[in-house]
């Protein structure tokens, strides 16, 4: 039992309440703390700080033991975590192993987690788009999912606001599906992204080939430097953390940001097991703990709560805040609650040999990864079979030329030869999928994990509509690498499961009637507008472009909106 | 001092001694994890990777201890199956020297050695799948703890931990990158 002791209670009395430390909790926690608010940041984890706690960001290849390659037991014992691109001998300490928080496949849904502080952002891929009106006015003009209760004009000034802070590189490309943002230098196209940019740009209609937006201080402004980062050195090991603060974290800009305010106390090894709601005020008055070390439940008690938990786990903690007002979780009134999750499919592939170019290669390594292809299906019309479009990662790359047949002085003194070999290209998948209502989680009756928290079921599937646009996507991307005259042009398709992406969003959707959605335009519930869901859980639809951007720029407004509404007690 | 204590000690011991070779009456044995492996598998793994990778005027094979790399990876980061393989095909390999030259692979000379090894080059062999997969995993393990061994990244093709730049258009010569590119 919680220990109510009434001084005890004042100690644990917070203005604000941020559950999770990642990308958007760490954007909470600053702009909350910014305002002068006294907040409590609960983070499941251990505590990892900037710098500190990166225990391989300075080891030399040779300095792992097994050179990057994870040691066989442990791939066998995480075959989930063991899928993602990310999970290898320099980062793996930063990913959830699966039986430390098991959930139920009821099909295969690989979710890949980061439970320490600053979460998953210290391992994202950094790849930072806007989202325009083609996404948010998506599901109303092409009929599904509901409303977005936003549009981008609402939400333009607060991509400028975080991006200004996170410092996004970039170039102004002028393109309608890709808004423009506030953006330091860009990473250049190299010779045949460039050729490939210029290329599609003169034979396709609203095809663009850009320079991939992303959370890199290609050159810092002072803003960045008060953050005590520095410009970023093109080592691209981000995944250990960086020692430069050269890409956007929680752990290198948000979090030590609120925490110099003197506002923030962070609570690491605090798993949320429920939100409590009291049934006389309306209202949630706090969140219930449980300590991972002593496994002893606490409260903690706050005027706002920001949920910002991941997606998933979002809304875990909504479905298993359960009261007499709410006895399907917390502000499920209109069931939808965990349902209509949708994630990026990421299903294909595709490569080919470049001829020429041979006058150029690249030196140093590109933090952004080349370039990015917009979305260019099913923009300014429906124009396929398929609802929606995908945007594309583009990519050339020039090795040395090392011959791998033979032995002995000759094939020896070859691997050590500077001389490049031919230029190759290649692209990767990311379509937008559609939110469905067969699409969810939900908890598990019986079945509890180490914290005595229910366990998740998690029900999510491609569906027809993914088919047709991973059929598209190789098509299209086929014809503009034989357009360009690539040889040798090999696509492939997998099976991966949903989850992989790492793009999971919905399930506490945004909208603007309670009977369909879980959040209002300011991302509070409907019935309980004290509770604020600003990461991927609160997302209607998917878009195409990477979403912690979004997130961010949700997170910042919401908290915007709290504040000044709280001052008008309102909140 | 607890049990637990004594527990752990006594496993210290245990650990150390499963590294010392322990003596079978010609060819002592080295215990890994996974496997145990004979002085004579030993050798020839290390006589393999020095054909490979053979020392010339810069370190060899033997000089970086490849092939104790070779066997950790063997050992660590691959399957059950696949080491069981691996065992198979060294047999096969065994069996392929002495038909070839009635002789163990460690008598052969320097040029016996690379002809034995360049035969697996060739694609239609006629060797089985375990013997094939003998060599390759020999092979690959070797250079890739040739090219990862901190003497090839700070003496061959220098690792840059912090590069500090990205030139997304180096001129290049001749497949060379041109002087003050």
């Amino acid at each position: 039992m919680a220990n109510l002791n009434i001084d005890s209670a004042k100690d644990r009395t917070f203005d604000a309440i941020v559950i999770g430390s990642g990308i958007s909790g760490g954007w909470a926690a600053k702009e909350l703390t910014d305002k002068g608010l006294k907040v409590l940041m609960l983070e499941r984890g251990r505590d990892v700080k900037h710098i500190k706690d990166y225990p391989t960001t300075n080891l030399y290849p040779w300095e792992f033991k097994h050179r990057g390659e994870v040691p066989m037991d442990i791939q066998e014992a995480n075959p989930i975590v063991n899928r993602c691109y990310a999970f290898k001998e320099d980062a793996m300490h930063f990913f959830v192993k699966d039986h430390d928080h098991p959930y139920v496949q009821e099909k295969p849904f690989d979710w890949i987690r980061g439970y320490q502080v600053g979460g998953k952002s210290l391992l994202w891929a950094r790849q930072t788009q806007r989202w325009s009106d083609f996404d948010f006015e998506g599901p109303a003009r092409d009929g599904f999912a509901v409303d977005w209760p936003i549009r981008y004009k609402d939400i333009a000034p607060w991509y400028s606001h975080v991006e200004k802070f996170a410092g996004i590189s970039g170039n102004r490309d002028g393109l309608a599906e890709l808004p423009d943002g506030e953006f330091l230098p860009a990473f250049p196209l190299n010779a045949v992204e460039d050729y490939f940019s210029k290329h599609v740009k003169a034979h396709y209609k609203n095809r663009y080939v850009i320079s991939a937006r992303c959370a890199h201080l290609s050159k810092p402004n002072q803003i960045h430097l008060d953050q005590g980062r520095a410009q970023c050195q093109e080592r691209t090991l981000c995944q250990r953390g960086c020692p430069f603060g050269g890409y956007f974290s929680s752990n290198a800009s948000t979090i030590p940001w609120a925490l110099k305010s003197g506002n923030l106390t962070l609570r690491p090894f605090s798993v949320v097991e429920s939100i409590i709601y009291d049934d006389n005020k309306n209202r949630a008055t706090g969140v219930r703990i449980v300590d991972t070390n002593t496994k002893q439940t606490e409260e903690y008690y706050s005027k706002i709560i920001f949920v910002n938990a991941a997606a998933i786990n979002t809304n875990l903690i909504l479905l298993n805040s359960k009261s007499k007002r709410f006895p399907n979780g917390l502000g499920n009134d209109s069931g939808v609650l965990g349902k209509y999750v949708a994630f990026h499919n990421y299903s294909a592939h595709i490569g080919a040999d470049v001829e020429g170019f041979e006058e150029w290669a690249t030196d140093g390594r590109n933090p952004a990864g080349g370039g990015y292809i917009p979305r260019f299906r099913n923009i300014f019309k429906q124009e396929t079979d398929f609802l929606r479009g995908y945007a594309s990662g583009l990519y050339g790359y020039r090795g040395y030329n090392h011959k791998w047949e033979g032995v002995g002085e000759d094939f020896k003194a070859g691997l050590s030869k500077k001389e490049y070999g031919p230029w190759r290209i290649g692209s990767h998948f990311m379509g937008e999928t559609i939110p469905k209502e067969t699409n969810f989680v939900t908890l598990d009756p019986n079945l509890k994990d180490q914290w005595g928290v229910p366990q998740l079921r998690i029900s999510v599937d491609y569906d027809d509509n993914d088919m047709k646009m991973q059929k598209d996507y190789v098509e299209q991307l086929t014809e503009m690498f034989t357009s360009a005259g690539f040889k040798n042009i090999k696509a492939e398709t997998n099976h991966q499961a949903p989850g992989l992406d790492i793009h999971e969003m919905g399930g506490v959707r945004m909208g603007n009637d309670p009977k369909t959605s879980m959040l209002n335009k300011w991302n509070q519930l409907h019935a309980c507008n004290n509770v604020f869901v600003t990461d991927g859980a609160c997302m209607t639809s998917t878009s195409c472009q990477n979403p912690s951007l979004t997130y961010m720029a949700i997170t910042a407004r919401a908290v915007d909106h709290a504040v000044s509404e709280g001052k008008k007690g309102n909140v | 001092m607890d049990r637990r204590t004594a527990l752990k000690n006594l496993a210290l011991v245990i650990g150390s001694a499963a590294l010392l070779p322990r003596c079978t009456e010609h060819n002592p044995v080295t215990h890994f994890k996974n496997f145990d492996v004979t002085n004579d598998q030993q050798s020839l793994v290390a006589d393999m990777a020095e054909t490979i990778i053979p020392k010339t005027g810069t370190p060899g094979a033997k000089d970086l201890m490849l092939d104790q790399f070779v066997w950790l990876m063997l050992d660590d980061c691959t399957k059950k199956d696949d080491q069981k393989t691996f065992f198979k095909g060294m047999g096969e390999f065994n069996d392929l020297t002495k038909k070839t030259y009635n002789k163990s692979f460690a008598d052969l000379d320097k040029k016996q050695k690379e002809d034995l090894l360049n035969t697996f080059e060739k694609k239609s062999n006629g060797y089985s799948k375990e013997l094939n997969g003998f060599f390759s995993t020999v092979k690959g393990l070797t250079v890739f703890g040739y090219t990862e061994s901190k003497y090839f990244m700070t003496k061959e093709i220098v690792y840059e931990l912090i590069p500090g730049r990205y030139n997304a258009w180096l001129p290049v010569k001749n497949n060379i990158a041109a002087k003050n590119g």
